[in-house]
């Protein structure tokens, strides 16, 4: 019994010495439950042969991952926080990969009436002043972070009882405006995988510039932490930018709904 | 002929209560001592210093000769030589030969020489065959015999036994009495605690008797009187010489 | 709750179908759980005998310290862990977060108080008599302490399949050190945790059950290793 026991120790040790590199890359939540990267990954390790260890969590700290040398990629939708990443000289060679957008969604009657909104900081300002219940991530995050950009706007602070902080990933905040029959600011990629059997929370505002969300991929800046995979991190940018990345992006669909779009043509 | 132990101003606390004093006691090889006393008397008490398993509070001990110095290598060498027989013995889980190898084992014996030694010990307490038996299937008095044959197998130096045949059924008392009478002659000094006043009607033995943690004696020292470093032989001899030193003087 | 039947099919279907994602979850569950308690009885029994045999100043301090480590949350464990082997940290060189091998390093630290505690109860329940009858008997005190585990030996059992339990069920040291990598670091913990916050209860339960399956047929195995 020992032997069985310490053969699968030291297997699960050596699987790490085995012969294929492995890239670290970090991202956000939403980005792996979205199911892109089950898509986009295979081809990219295949090609390289080499294995791609997804880190999926909250943005901030997919960013502190970077910053830490823990990863050798970032890949996150926060442009100002990015922009600020590759300032800091902690990133290197940031490039645009793909974009999607945001939507408002709240329960089918609407209480607070946000549908006939002309913005998106309006239909904010009507959540707040009916005191209907808004879930926010609550967690620094890039969907959090436009949706204080959004609470600037409308020229409200949130505050009271209706607001209500999670603190948790996009899945998780839509579980919890669904039992509390809520409005919440989601990325339209995780509303859609949740829409239907797992929420009856429907769209009631979109389609504005202003809910307009980028993603980026960054490669960790190797002057700060020399050990870091470039090249291979290089090559990965190079494939999710390239046209076989792109192709493979644009063409990922979820219950017949594209989630991302890319940039240009094809 | 050394004295095989030689304990001087020692003193055994536990707690503030003091459980043995005595000024000094010395022990010659090839006798057999008889420790008496009511309960409480303080006669395990010396037996577990004797056997080198407590260290006294106060005093000083040698050991065939040599100085008790309570440090582990030495320490474990002199416990090779002296062997402790509890009142109610401990017997490792296991086999019966599992346990009387114990301690032949620790000495670096194996094999058929190991095999054999067991069943020689089994064969002297009377539990000849008993090797594979499971300890949990031994009666009590069977038990408290393969305790003893598991000490006995070790030929100690000095073999101390607490209260060896208190409570023990006549078949087992008999074989064990026995055995403890041969000893002696075997060159192995004996050190038996005991409630029975006729005991000694038995056994020649030396009797060595406790009072309130102390000897009975008026110097607190045994033997009483001081005879240097000569081995006085047992008390019948003793009483003997001292009959023929009245007869001649 | 609908979701508790569906969860049931759910999970003997994926078992049948032998889904590779459920398998290797198990794997790494296993194996990161193994290799802990492993690691974690070389350093505890020891650790606990030592405690119990011994005589120093400020026992009772130590065996107080051993009980609260007992009660530390293991999302604090993996974040000491964590601060440790990152690369900002002191040992952050040997490049260990987000491996199986930080899981079982963060669970090794996790187990260690209860093996120790478990052993140093034993220890303390076992019969008085055995280590002075092992050196009587001209056993060395080395020799005495492995024949007093060998008399204990049920005792210490209980130690490593209760370390066993608390490891293999855990999640907090499994997500912040090994990151729920997909196919590497993804034990069936965290594998419950990520479809729990995709808001896949069922999914989620029926890893739960094939869980408790698994540890319900190691736990057969210990306790049959146990009573022989």
């Amino acid at each position: 019994m020992r032997y069985i026991f310490t053969l699968m120790l030291a297997l699960t040790l050596c699987s790490p010495a085995l012969a294929e590199e492995r890239l670290k890359m970090s991202t956000t939540t939403s980005t792996q439950d979205s199911g892109l990267l089950k898509v986009l990954l295979p081809p990219f390790e295949k090609k390289h042969n080499c294995k791609v260890d997804v880190i999926a969590v909250g943005t901030g700290q997919a960013l502190k991952l970077g910053e830490a040398g823990d990863v050798d990629v970032v890949f996150v939708h926060a442009r100002k926080l990015e922009d600020k990443f590759v300032a800091d000289g902690l990133g290197v060679n940031r490039k645009d990969v793909m974009y999607n957008d945001f939507v408002i969604i709240g329960p089918k009657g609407d209480p607070a009436g946000i549908a006939k909104a002309k913005t998106a900081a309006e239909a904010l300002k009507l959540v707040a002043s009916k005191g209907a219940i808004f879930v926010s991530r609550g967690d620094k995050s890039g969907t959090h972070t436009k949706e204080k950009e959004l609470w600037q706007a409308a020229g409200v602070e949130p505050k009271g009882n209706w607001y209500v902080e999670a603190g948790q990933g996009m899945g998780p905040v839509i579980t919890m405006a669904t039992e509390r029959q809520g409005y919440t600011l989601a990325d339209r990629g995780t509303y859609n995988a949740f829409k239907g059997k797992k929420t009856n929370l429907v769209v009631l505002f979109q389609g504005e510039k202003g809910l307009f969300n980028p993603y980026g991929v960054i490669a960790v800046n190797p002057k700060k932490h020399p050990h870091v995979k470039l090249d291979l991190a290089m090559r990965f940018i190079d494939f999710v930018t390239g046209p076989e990345g792109q192709g493979l992006i644009a063409g990922y669909k979820v219950n017949g709904e594209p989630v991302f779009f890319i940039y240009g043509k094809k | 002929m050394a004295a095989q132990f030689n304990l001087t101003s020692i003193q055994k606390r536990y707690g503030n209560k003091i459980a043995l004093e005595l000024e000094e006691l010395t022990l010659w090889p090839g006798h057999l001592y008889i420790l008496t006393g009511p309960n409480g008397s303080g006669k395990s008490t010396l037996l577990n210093i004797l056997a080198l398993l407590t260290k006294p509070e106060q005093g000083e001990m040698a050991f065939t000769g040599e100085r008790v110095t309570w440090k582990n290598r030495e320490l474990n060498l002199m416990r090779k030589k002296v062997t402790l027989l509890h009142q109610s013995p401990y017997l490792f889980a296991g086999t019966v030969s599992a346990n009387v190898a114990f301690g032949l084992k620790a000495r670096g014996l194996s094999g058929e020489e190991l095999q054999r030694t067991v069943a020689e010990s089994l064969e002297l307490v009377g539990l000849k065959g008993f090797e594979e038996r499971n300890v949990r299937q031994l009666s009590g008095g069977e038990a408290r015999r393969v305790a003893l044959a598991r000490a006995v197998a070790l030929k100690p130096e000095m073999l101390l036994l607490d209260e060896p045949l208190a409570n023990m059924d006549q078949e087992s008392a008999q074989v064990v009495e026995q055995l403890i009478a041969s000893l002696p002659d075997r060159g192995t000094t004996v050190v038996m605690s005991t409630h029975d006043p006729r005991l000694n009607e038995r056994l020649e033995g030396d009797v060595i008797q406790l009072m309130g943690g102390r000897l009975a004696s008026e110097n607190g020292r045994y033997p009483a009187y001081s005879s240097g470093d000569q081995n006085p032989g047992t008390l019948k001899t003793m009483l003997m010489a001292d009959a023929l030193v009245m007869l001649e003087g | 709750m609908g979701f508790i039947q569906e969860s049931i099919r759910t999970s003997f279907s994926l078992i049948f179908s032998l889904d590779w994602e459920v398998f290797s979850a198990v794997w790494t569950s296993v194996g990161v759980a193994a290799g802990s308690i492993i690691l974690a009885a070389l350093f505890g029994i020891p650790l606990g005998l030592a405690i119990a045999i011994g005589d120093f100043p400020l026992k009772r301090v130590v065996i107080t310290l051993l009980n609260t480590l007992m009660a530390m949350p293991t999302v604090v464990i993996g974040l000491v862990v964590y601060g440790i082997i990152s690369r900002q940290g002191p040992l952050g060189g040997f490049g260990l977060l987000f491996t199986p091998m930080a899981m079982v390093i963060g669970q090794t630290v996790l187990a260690i108080p209860i093996v120790a505690n478990y052993t140093l109860s034993s220890v303390k329940g076992a019969d008085p008599r055995i280590l002075p009858t092992a050196l009587t008997l001209g056993a060395s005190p080395l020799q005495s302490v492995i024949q007093l585990v060998h008399e204990i030996r049920f005792g210490i059992m209980a130690a490593i399949i209760a370390g066993f339990g608390r490891v293999i069920s855990e999640v907090g040291v499994a997500m912040m050190l090994g990151g729920n990598i997909r196919g590497y670091t993804r034990t069936m913990t965290t594998a419950i945790a990520l479809e729990t916050s995709k808001g896949e209860f069922a999914f989620g339960l029926a890893l739960g059950i094939i869980l408790m399956i698994v540890a319900l047929i190691i736990n057969l195995l210990l306790n049959f290793m146990q009573q022989r």
